[in-house]
C-alpha cells in the first residue's frame, strides 16, 4: 500500500511532500512521490523514518496527467493522493489551469488537500472548495488528513 | 528543435580512427552543410537584388520591407513546423523534403511576375531555412562522434555567414557582368536553386541520424547506421551513449507552459527571451539585409556598392571563426554580450554621425561600410555567437526543449520586424535618425544584460539551477 503525493516546484509542494510522508507513515504504508519541479527533488530534509520512491515526470504530457498515469499504474495499491492547493490570483486562473482542481475531479481515490498555514511552520487542513478553486468533493471523497507531528 | 548537451565521450569509448568510415562522415558533413548555406544565400541575396527589385516592380518602402522579410516570417512558422516533423519523420526524410521547398521556393520568386508572388514565395522559401536552421545543427550534431561535437551551436552561425559571403560575391560579380540587363535580380536568385540540388542529390545517398532511429527504439537500424560513419568496434562501444542521448533528448521535451506558474521559471524564459530579442534589435539585419542600399544612400553606385558589401559579408565569417576558435574559450558570456553590445551601439551612434555630418558621396560611403565593418566584428564576433550559446546553455534541462523552441520562435520574429520595419524608418526618418534609434534601444539591451542575464560558463546544469532559482525566487516565499 502507499501514499501518493505531488510535489510542484512551490512552497505548497514541499508542504505537501512533508504532510504526505506524515500521512504515510499514520497509516503504515511507503511514499510515492511525483516529481513535477524541473529539478532534482530533494528528500534528504525528509522524516527518516518514511519508505520513499520518487518517479519523474515522463516527457510530452502535463504534469496532471503524469500524475494521473502513475496514479493509474500503481492501483490498487494507492491508498490515497495528497496535493498541495493555493489561492490563486483571477488572472492566475485565466492563463493556467489548476494542478490540483484536475487531480482532486478527477482521482480515483482520496485526496487530501493540504495548504500552507497561514503563519510559517507546517500545518495540514483538508481540503475546503475556497481553496481548491470551487473544486466540488465529488467522486473522490475527501478525507481528514491524520494529525502531525 | 534541440541541443547537444556537452557531454564528454565515455572514457571507455576506443578512440575513432581514421579509415572510410571517416571520409564518409567528412561527406556528410559537407552534404548537410548545404542546407546551411542555402540558409545564409537565401537571406543574403535580398542585399543585392532587392535595389533592383524595387526599381522593377517600382516598390514602396513597405513592400521593400516586405519582400525582403516574408522569409524571416515564413522561417518563424518553418522552424516550429519542421522541427516537429524532423522528430516524428526523422532528420534525413525532413532535410530531403527541405531542398525540395528550397527549389520550388527558388524557382517561384525567380518567375515572379509582381512583387505579391514574390513575398509569397519568399515566404515558401522561408519556411525552408527555419526547418534548415533547427533541423541540420541537429542531424550533424547526431551522426558526429562526441569529439568533434563541440561548437556545433555555434557552427549553424559560420554556416549562414558563409552564405551571405558567397550570396554577395555572386550578387557583385552578377552586378558588375550583366549591370543593365533588366531582371537581372532573377539570376541572383536563381543560384540558390544549384545548392538546392546539391543538397537533394547528396542527402538521397546520407544516412538517417542514428539518435533519432534509437528514439524510435530502432536500434538495429542505429547501429547500422553508425557502423558506416565509424569502426567497428567503436559503433559497437558507442550505441550506450547514443540510447542514454535519446532518452536524454527526451527528457528535454518535459517542460512546457504549465511550468510558467512557477516564479523563477516564467523569470528564467523571460530573460531568455530577452537574450533572443536582444541579439536581433542590434540592428544587424538592417545591415545584412540592406548593406547595399545603405551604401547606394550614402554615395556609390550600386556597381561599387555591391562591390564594397562584399566587405560586410567578409568581416563576419572572419569573425565568427575568430569568436568560435579563440574567444568563446576565453572569455565569459556576460563579458562578452556587454562587451560587444557596448560596440555595437557605439558604432551605430558613428554611422548615424557618418551620415548627418559627412557630404553624399564616395567618402561618406567608405566611412560608413568601416563603421558597419566595425560593428559587424562586434555583433558576429561577440553577440551573435553568445546569444546563441548561452540560450542553448541557460534553461534546465527539462525545460529545454520549450525555453529553446519559444526564444527562437522570438528571434526571428524580431528578425522579421527589423528587416519589415527598417526600410519604412528610413524613409520616414532619414538614415542617421533610424541609426540613432537602434543605438537608444542599443541603450537598452546594455541595460538588461548587465541587470537580468546571468553568466553561464563554467556552471554545472545543476549549479547553475540552483543559482537561478535562488536569484529569480521573489523573498519571502
Amino acid at each position: 500500500m502507499s501514499v501518493l503525493v505531488a510535489v510542484t516546484d512551490s512552497p505548497e509542494g514541499e508542504h505537501a511532500l512533508h504532510a504526505a510522508a506524515d500521512e504515510a507513515v499514520a497509516l503504515g504504508t511507503e511514499l510515492v512521490a511525483v516529481n513535477l519541479k524541473l529539478g532534482r527533488l530533494d528528500i534528504s530534509r525528509l522524516r527518516e523514518d518514511v519508505v520513499v520512491t520518487v518517479v519523474e515526470r515522463s516527457p510530452s504530457t502535463t504534469p496532471a496527467d503524469v500524475v494521473l498515469t502513475v496514479l493509474d499504474e500503481r492501483r490498487p495499491d494507492v491508498d490515497r493522493l495528497v496535493v498541495g492547493v493555493r489561492r490563486r490570483s483571477p488572472v492566475g486562473k485565466a492563463v493556467l489551469g489548476s494542478l490540483s482542481q484536475r487531480l482532486i475531479l478527477e482521482a480515483p481515490v482520496p485526496v487530501v488537500a493540504v495548504k500552507l498555514p497561514e503563519t510559517s511552520g507546517r500545518g495540514v487542513a483538508s481540503s475546503s472548495t475556497d481553496d481548491a478553486d470551487d473544486a466540488g468533493s465529488g467522486d473522490g471523497g475527501e478525507q481528514e488528513p491524520a494529525p502531525h507531528a | 528543435m534541440s541541443t547537444t548537451p556537452a557531454i564528454p565521450p565515455p572514457a571507455s569509448l576506443p578512440p575513432d580512427t581514421r579509415g572510410p568510415h571517416s571520409k564518409r562522415l567528412g561527406v556528410v558533413a559537407v552534404i548537410a552543410t548545404f542546407g546551411g548555406l542555402l540558409f545564409g544565400y537565401d537571406t543574403g541575396v535580398i542585399n543585392g537584388a532587392i535595389s533592383l527589385v524595387a526599381r522593377d516592380f517600382d516598390l514602396s518602402p513597405t513592400m521593400v520591407g516586405a519582400v525582403t522579410s516574408s522569409l524571416l516570417l515564413g522561417a518563424a512558422a518553418g522552424a516550429i513546423g519542421w522541427g516537429r516533423f524532423a522528430d516524428a519523420k526523422g532528420r534525413r526524410s525532413t532535410i530531403l523534403v527541405l531542398a525540395v521547398i528550397f527549389f520550388v521556393g527558388t524557382l517561384g520568386c525567380v518567375f515572379a511576375p509582381d512583387e505579391w508572388v514574390l513575398v509569397l514565395f519568399r515566404f515558401v522559401l522561408g519556411t525552408a531555412v527555419g526547418g534548415a536552421s533547427v533541423t541540420v545543427p541537429t542531424y550533424l550534431s547526431e551522426v558526429s562522434p562526441a569529439e568533434r561535437r563541440g561548437g556545433l551551436v555555434t557552427r549553424n552561425e559560420l554556416m549562414i555567414v558563409t552564405g551571405q559571403l558567397l550570396a554577395y560575391i555572386a550578387n557583385a560579380v552578377i552586378g558588375a557582368i550583366w549591370e543593365d540587363v533588366d531582371g537581372i535580380w532573377r539570376v541572383m536568385l536563381a543560384i540558390a536553386a544549384l545548392p538546392a540540388i546539391v543538397l537533394f542529390v547528396g542527402m538521397l545517398r546520407m544516412p538517417e541520424s542514428p539518435r533519432w532511429l534509437s528514439g524510435q527504439d530502432r536500434d538495429d537500424e542505429a547501429l547500422e547506421v553508425l557502423a558506416t560513419v565509424r569502426t567497428r568496434e567503436r559503433a559497437v562501444a558507442e550505441m550506450a551513449e547514443v540510447r542514454a542521448l535519446a532518452a536524454l533528448e527526451k527528457e528535454e521535451r518535459t517542460g512546457g507552459v504549465t511550468d510558467l506558474g512557477t516564479p523563477w521559471v516564467r523569470r528564467l524564459v523571460l530573460v531568455g527571451l530577452g537574450i533572443a530579442a536582444v541579439q536581433q534589435l542590434t540592428g544587424v539585419n538592417s545591415i545584412m539585409y540592406y548593406g547595399t542600399t545603405i551604401l547606394e544612400a550614402s554615395g556609390l553606385e550600386l556597381e561599387a556598392a555591391l562591390i564594397a558589401n562584399i566587405g560586410n559579408g567578409a568581416i563576419s565569417v572572419i569573425v565568427t571563426v575568430v569568436a568560435i576558435k579563440v574567444l568563446l574559450g576565453r572569455f565569459g558570456r556576460r563579458q562578452m554580450l556587454i562587451t560587444g553590445l557596448v560596440g555595437t551601439t557605439s558604432c551605430l551612434v558613428l554611422i548615424g554621425l557618418a551620415s548627418l555630418l559627412i557630404p553624399q558621396g564616395p567618402t561618406r560611403a567608405f566611412v560608413v561600410l568601416a563603421f558597419t565593418m566595425t560593428f559587424l566584428v562586434f555583433q558576429q564576433g561577440a553577440v551573435s555567437p553568445v546569444t546563441w550559446l548561452m540560450l542553448s546553455e541557460i534553461f534546465p534541462r527539462k525545460l529545454r526543449g520549450f525555453g529553446f523552441g519559444i526564444c527562437g520562435l522570438v528571434l526571428w520574429l524580431t528578425n522579421f520586424l527589423v528587416g519589415f520595419l527598417f526600410p519604412q524608418l528610413v524613409a520616414a526618418m532619414g538614415i542617421s535618425s533610424t541609426f540613432f534609434l537602434f543605438a537608444v534601444v542599443g541603450l537598452g539591451a546594455i541595460f538588461f544584460s548587465a541587470t537580468q542575464v546571468p553568466e553561464t560558463k563554467g556552471h554545472s546544469l545543476e549549479s547553475l539551477e540552483a543559482e537561478l532559482r535562488r536569484r529569480y525566487t521573489p523573498v519571502g516565499s
